[in-house]
């Protein structure tokens, strides 16, 4: 039998340092060293959240992570963006295809970035209907939250590239 | 923060990373002293600096999309450094080891690639950081280097040149002939006899314009079959001297494609491509000078619409080629799905999940099907454009023409003439507009082609300055790792005696199947050295050296062809009373005797059609004949049940008597009979010593078995 898992009430998430999240379970056990990651990024977004402590061995997972505690849930998300390198893109200014590669200039919560795709068969990669993650040569990723929600310029470039 | 005034005298290694304290996309730099490491905003702001004195390890924390290298301090302080996209993150794993080897006190011993991101010509990013830009792939010098494939075959090559060449010139007869008739019978009403002679020179050429037509052919054929079969010849054999690692970094099937899609890409510009360039030049040019030569005033009128459509072939070939691409795409994921549910044809009974997969392959049919219908839409909306502008050279012709012979300028025949090298012109000038991009496919193609012909191959030479192996392996110091900066052996050694057998134990990731990868030579230690009979292995030649090695994998892979041919893999040519005795010793005479064909039995793909024990005897059977003296055996009787196990038991002791054996085994009582067994914990040995010795120890090994057998009950429990 599945131990019972902590409740989001029971949880207490702190940064020490900033870099280094903590976590306190009912004010009774400690764990010096927490890393948060999502279960299901993609289907699930903002849903799933799983601790993990020092081992990378589960603590505890959080079907609704919005359920912990203010301060909590601002140290988990802080560790999470350092965590998450992947970039959201707004608009895209320049798609360019040549020879079996796609170049794309887009901008970013990250700010401006080119890159460049190939085989985009296996490199785009539809989440839902509207939901996109590209991965660059480098396996890099920029995800577009909703492709209906782009300017028409940035829409018009993403069907003539797809 | 404080501004840097200046920069040290000795900066060791110097790295710019892609992402900002922030995670924002911006230029970071971090430099590594003697004595120090800091890192320096794009601003020029030192923002962290940590003495080496105080590191005791370093590393590279993986992140979603990218990574972060980390120092622990003394006091076991994480302090994170800087992060980095994928794209930087092989070299800042190599400078984590740097930083370690410097906080060590070791000299600075590290190669960080920095390979250029950017073309150096064009500025664009690079697709293959190991390749070229496809944009400004020097096309002419791989022109030469794939035209080189038709020196064999120069004559013939000459021979399709000058038949190309007489095909252009007669099929500019034609339209003479016609005029000629025109004016010499039909508008003087007289000298009938002409009308004979001109149809039978007629006749003639069309009998000539055949002969050449099947002789061009037939020479195209064989240039074509010739030259795609040396293609692919060439890039099988630079495949199959490549580096194992070669293989770790590409997939097959891109790898396949190379050998199929490439070289076809390839040959067929070279066969199909060339002739037709230069056969449609010829006749480009021929019918403007004729049509000139006729009435320049007239050639100049009915040609108004060839920059018309030139101007459309080159405007909308790229859309089409694009919509094109597209429904390959398209097809590949309707291939992959069909593949995919006719291979799991079986799970999708058993979970009675037929309606979904008819929903997927709809779904996947339903976007082949829109793909095609948009790019072909498009396709023949340009070509009923094109046929209009041809159209339309004729109706420039008939009026300019018509009134021209009206006025008696030109002559009636004169004008058919014209009408007829009117349609034979604008044939070539829709395809000038592809010529770029097929011509640009075609060397991206052979770009692809020579980059694995170029690559680094294995050391193989034909010579053999050893005398035959004796057995002893010896392990000094080895240290290896895929990653170069997270190794995965890390200091291993050992000896292993003639005709010792040695189990290899430790968990998944302890670096069991390395050590395996290391003694077959597939890679090489970063440090460290493997020697056999006390030389370094790396003396010996190389396929000498592998002949002495022979491997019983848990999955063994057998060709698919006869059961004899596969025992005898490696000794083709031996004789069949051996082939039977290595089936004896292997406990796979009875079996095979027991199918109608015997040791003829076809074995089927990945010897498909035989069982797994079957497969496993075979392939014992093969080591047996191998006669290798170093022995390795990997999970070799996993997944077979008791009485199989039992027969693949005694067929191994038959195998390793003798023989310096290497055995990896997933059940640890299986490595019961083995001299010694090594336990390996993180790359590093954790125990040596017998079966007996290692449990009365209760380290490692004993906590292992103890976990093993807690899972055995808990699996019988289960049944």
């Amino acid at each position: 039998m599945t131990p019972a898992q902590p409740r989001a009430q029971d949880l207490r998430l702190f940064c020490n340092p900033d870099t280094q999240l903590r976590l306190t379970v009912n004010d009774a056990i400690s764990y010096t060293s927490v890393t948060p990651v999502w279960a299901s990024p993609m289907r699930y977004p903002g849903r799933y959240l799983a601790l993990l402590d020092g081992k990378g061995e589960e603590i505890v997972t959080l079907a609704d992570p919005d359920e912990l505690d203010e301060e909590s849930l601002k140290a988990v998300k802080g560790i999470l963006r350092k965590r998450t390198l992947t970039a959201t893109v707004f608009a895209i200014n320049q798609v360019k295809v040549e020879y079996g590669a796609t170049y794309w200039t887009v901008e970013t919560d990250r700010g401006i970035r080119e890159f460049v795709t190939v085989n985009l068969q296996e490199t785009a990669n539809w989440l839902s209907d509207t939901h996109l993650l590209l991965c660059d040569v480098d396996g890099n990723r920029f995800e577009i939250k909703d492709a209906t929600v782009l300017d028409v310029r940035s829409r018009t470039l993403l069907a003539k590239a797809l | 923060m404080a501004t840097v005034t200046s920069a040290p005298a000795d900066v060791l290694i110097t790295l710019v990373s892609d992402i900002g304290m922030q995670g924002e996309f911006a230029s970071r730099t971090l430099e590594v002293t003697s004595s120090f490491l800091r890192t320096i905003e794009a601003d020029g702001t030192e923002s962290l600096r940590v003495e080496l004195a105080d590191i005791i390890t370093a590393r590279n924390e993986p992140l979603i999309g990218g990574g972060q290298m980390e120092v622990t301090c003394k006091g076991g302080v994480i302090i994170p450094v800087i992060a980095y996209s994928l794209t930087l993150a092989a070299a800042f794993s190599e400078c984590a080891r740097g930083i370690e080897q410097l906080a060590g006190g070791n000299p600075l011993s590290i190669k960080i690639s920095t390979k250029p991101l950017r073309c150096q010509q064009c500025g664009r990013l690079l697709p293959d950081k190991d390749g070229t830009c496809p944009v400004c792939v020097n096309r002419n010098r791989t022109f030469y280097r794939i035209a080189g494939y038709l020196r064999p075959y120069f004559r013939q090559a000459m021979l399709l040149v000058v038949l190309s060449l007489c095909t252009t010139a007669i099929n500019l007869v034609p339209p003479l002939l016609q005029g000629h008739l025109v004016d010499a019978v039909f508008n003087k009403h007289q000298h009938l006899i002409i009308l004979y002679k001109t149809i039978a020179l007629w006749a003639v050429v069309i009998g000539l314009t055949a002969l050449l037509q099947i002789a061009s052919g037939r020479t195209t054929a064989y240039l074509a079959g010739s030259i795609a079969a040396d293609l692919r010849s060439a890039v099988f054999q630079a495949i199959e001297l490549l580096q194992v690692s070669y293989f770790d970094k590409k997939q097959v099937g891109a790898i396949t494609s190379r050998v199929t899609q490439d070289t076809d890409r390839v040959w067929g510009f070279l066969v199909d491509g060339l002739p037709y360039l230069a056969s449609n030049s010829l006749l480009f040019l021929g019918i403007t000078i004729m049509l000139i030569v006729t009435n320049w005033r007239l050639a100049l009128a009915v040609m108004a619409p060839v920059p018309l459509m030139l101007i459309l072939s080159a405007v909308s070939w790229s859309s089409i080629s694009r919509l094109y691409f597209k429904v390959g795409q398209k097809w590949a994921r309707f291939h992959m799905h069909l593949n995919e549910a006719l291979t799991g044809i079986r799970v999708v009974k058993i979970f009675a999940r037929e309606e979904a997969e008819m929903h997927k392959f709809r779904s996947r049919n339903g976007d082949l099907r829109s793909a095609g219908i948009e790019a072909d839409t498009r396709w023949f909306t340009v070509f009923g454009a094109m046929t209009l502008l041809v159209a339309s050279g004729q109706l420039i012709n008939w009026i300019v023409g018509g009134e021209m012979v009206y006025a008696h300028e030109i002559t009636l025949g004169q004008f058919i003439q014209v009408n007829s090298y009117i349609a034979m012109v604008y044939g070539p000038l829709q395809w000038f507009g592809d010529l770029n991009q097929w011509f640009s496919r075609a060397m991206a193609g052979a770009e692809r082609i020579f980059e694995v012909i170029d690559a680094e191959t294995e050391p193989y030479d034909d010579t053999d300055n050893h005398p035959p192996i004796v057995g002893r392996v010896e392990f000094n110091g080895v240290r290896f790792g895929y990653d170069k900066s997270n190794p995965v052996i890390n200091g291993l050694s050992f000896v292993a005696e003639p005709g010792e057998m040695i189990g290899l134990v430790g968990k998944s990731g302890a670096g069991k199947s390395t050590t395996i990868n290391l003694l077959c030579r597939f890679y090489q230690p970063d440090a460290g050295t493997i020697s056999i009979d006390g030389v370094d292995y790396t003396e010996f030649q190389l396929q000498a050296l592998r002949k002495q090695v022979g491997v019983v994998l848990q999955d063994p892979f057998l060709f698919n062809g006869t059961i004899a041919e596969n025992i005898a893999y490696a000794r083709p040519n031996a004789p069949f009373e051996e082939i039977v005795t290595a089936a004896r010793q292997a406990n796979a005479h009875n079996f095979i005797l027991g199918k109608p064909d015997g040791y003829d039995t076809m074995v089927g793909e990945k010897g498909a059609q035989l069982s797994g024990g079957e497969r496993q005897r075979i392939s014992i059977a093969r080591a047996i004949l191998h006669n290798p003296r170093i022995l390795i055996l990997d999970e070799a009787t996993s997944a077979v049940d008791v009485e199989t196990e039992r027969q693949i038991q005694e067929a191994l002791a038959n195998l390793v008597k003798g023989r310096t054996t290497f055995a990896i085994a997933h059940r640890l009582s299986t490595l019961r009979n083995a001299d010694r067994l090594i336990v390996l914990e993180k790359g590093r040995i954790a125990e040596m010593g017998t079966h007996n010795e290692l449990l009365e120890k209760q380290g490692v090994f004993y906590h292992l078995v103890q976990t093993q057998s807690q899972v055995t009950q808990i699996m019988e429990v289960g049944d």
